[in-house]
């Protein structure tokens, strides 16, 4: 759902391809194009491993824009803790240059995850918190550059090395921006994960002067 | 809330984790079909034996969708790569092969002499199998995989759930591509369990998926919902108990409670009665015994489960029925019922 939310608000799509859903008390977009959707059913069903993606409450934003009730056989990731960065990047369809990155950093309590303690957290706890990154990323569009030509996106996930990669998955460069702004978003914290957000892009030619 | 201990386990390896299958048939004449795998085994409740009816080679090729006809003289099978076909178990031999999809069938439901397939293609077709030419009609309107399909009881009206969230309701005499009886868009998630009431004219549950997970109690007369239920987890299966006004639900994924669980609510106020579970991961289907006091759950852990959860008959039974219900921490539960 983050990079559903982070497609309409840049742009990326244009508006009509979107249908509203309302979830978490904030208006959530759904994408009607084919194409895209198929390609986040298959990136979320990978990531959800069991149905988990980041934490509880993440995984619920997922799977509900993944549109399918089945995991995908390949390595929990997440669940084992061995996901460690989740990265969309949005690129000139014409160059491929990098002009926006959305840095998603995970930290797992490995406490939960290696002996089973459970934290205490509220879902209302849990979904303000969803919807204050839903809130930022909505308003990114106020000081993030304009994004005014076609653009495609992509997504990298960074694991641990010794996990075995599905066949759908290719090895990737990092994708990075050279002299990127940087601006760091709220993280949000669960009873498993610890998710800290960073939106680096490409230095608008009008700041410089 | 009592807890009740399963009756039976039965190992069922190779059983395909895939939410929108429908493998498991229980039919009148006592016998179990159920696919795991590539293959499709009976199992015989009345003295336990196990035949092998079918293997399908070649690994890209698997049951997605068993369902015995009324009179259990038929078995329907319907498969990933489309094909669908008709089985005489007696004998163990192949009837028919009937053509028309072009997706898997994940859902098939019978009406008398009527076999209605849902397919992954979006389209349902009925095929009439007394027929050298079996296909009787086509209905396109789907958006997505029809996971879910049921015919009511009196055979007059269909339920069939999507992939899109969408639950149609149609007329047996009136079904065409665009005359569907009502168009209920109350779920957010895959509609795969469909369940008539046995007790009420045209009352049909239905249960979502993940995003979803509520039971949805239906006047399919007005199209209306007439009650609606949190269980906050992924249905897989919707069960009615016929001596009891109660209905079973079973259930998969979930981000808060009733994960790989199997719930029983009282009707019509849809309090829980109850939960079973032992499933070491998700439930996919269910199906309950010709008898109507025994209900199966098919586990991603590969093992089907048997409760005797909707028995006995007859509440408040002398001491005959002791040991039946020696898997129920509270008796007098049983008596209220």
């Amino acid at each position: 759902m983050v990079f559903y939310s982070i497609l309409y608000n840049r742009g990326v799509y244009p508006e009509e391809s979107f249908a509203k859903v309302k979830k978490y008390g904030l208006p959530m977009l759904l994408t009607q194009d084919e194409g895209v959707k198929s390609f986040i059913t298959n990136l979320t069903a990978q990531l959800s491993g069991k149905s988990v993606f980041v934490c509880d409450a993440f995984k619920s934003i997922l799977i509900t824009s993944s549109h399918s009730e089945n995991e995908i056989v390949g390595k929990e990731w997440l669940e084992a803790g061995k996901l460690q960065r989740v990265v969309m990047v949005i690129m000139s369809k014409a160059t491929n240059e990098v002009l926006e990155r959305w840095n998603f950093s995970i930290e797992t309590d490995s406490d939960v995850v290696e002996k089973g303690v459970s934290r205490e957290k509220s879902d209302r706890e849990i979904m303000r918190e969803i919807q204050a990154i839903m809130r930022q990323i909505a308003s990114s569009i106020t000081y993030l550059p304009c994004l005014d030509e076609p653009c495609v996106f992509d997504v990298l996930a960074y694991t641990d090395t010794d996990v075995a990669v599905p066949f759908t998955w290719i090895e990737s460069d990092p994708k990075l921006i050279a002299n990127p702004q940087m601006v760091k978003l709220h993280s949000f914290d669960t009873k498993i994960h610890k998710v800290d957000t960073l939106v680096s892009y490409k230095n608008d030619e009008w700041d410089e002067q | 809330m009592w807890v009740q201990g399963e009756k039976r386990v039965l190992d069922a390896p190779r059983l395909r984790n895939d939410y929108y299958s429908n493998i498991m048939s229980w039919g009148i004449n006592n016998i179990l079909a159920v696919a795991l795998g590539p293959e499709l085994y009976l199992w015989n409740s009345e003295d336990q034996a196990v035949h092998k009816l079918l293997q399908v080679r070649g690994g890209n090729d698997w049951p997605t969708s068993v369902t015995w006809s009324e009179d259990a003289s038929t078995l329907a099978v319907g498969y990933m790569c489309s094909n669908l076909q008709l089985w005489d178990v007696e004998s163990s031999k192949l009837i028919r092969s009937l053509q028309g999809h072009s997706g898997r069938i994940a859902s098939t439901a019978w009406n008398g002499h009527i076999l209605t397939s849902g397919s992954r293609d979006k389209s349902i077709i009925n095929h009439d199998v007394r027929a050298a030419n079996s296909l009787a009609s086509c209905i396109k309107r789907h958006a997505d995989e029809v996971c879910g399909l049921k015919w009511s009881t009196e055979g007059n009206r269909l339920a069939s759930g999507g992939n899109e969230n969408l639950l149609y309701i149609w007329e047996a005499s009136k079904m065409s591509s665009s005359k569907f009886l009502h168009r209920l868009s109350d779920h957010c998630a895959a509609v795969k369990a469909l369940a008539w009431c046995p007790y009420q004219n045209n009352v049909l549950a239905s249960g979502g998926g993940l995003s979803d997970g509520c039971i949805k109690i239906w006047n399919t007369e007005k199209g209306i919902c007439i009650n609606n239920i949190e269980t906050k987890a992924q249905i897989c299966g919707l069960e009615w108990n016929r001596h009891h006004k109660e209905i079973l639900s079973g259930h998969g994924y979930s981000i808060t409670e009733n994960q790989n669980k199997l719930c029983l609510w009282r009707y019509p106020s849809m309090t829980k009665v109850g939960e079973l579970g032992n499933h070491k991961s998700r439930i996919i289907n269910l199906c309950q015994s010709p008898d109507g006091i025994t209900v199966i759950s098919a586990g991603a852990d590969e093992t089907l489960r048997f409760w005797d959860v909707f028995g006995p008959p007859t509440a408040g039974a002398g001491n005959s029925m002791v040991s039946d219900l020696q898997g129920l921490l509270s008796f007098r539960t049983s008596l209220l019922r």
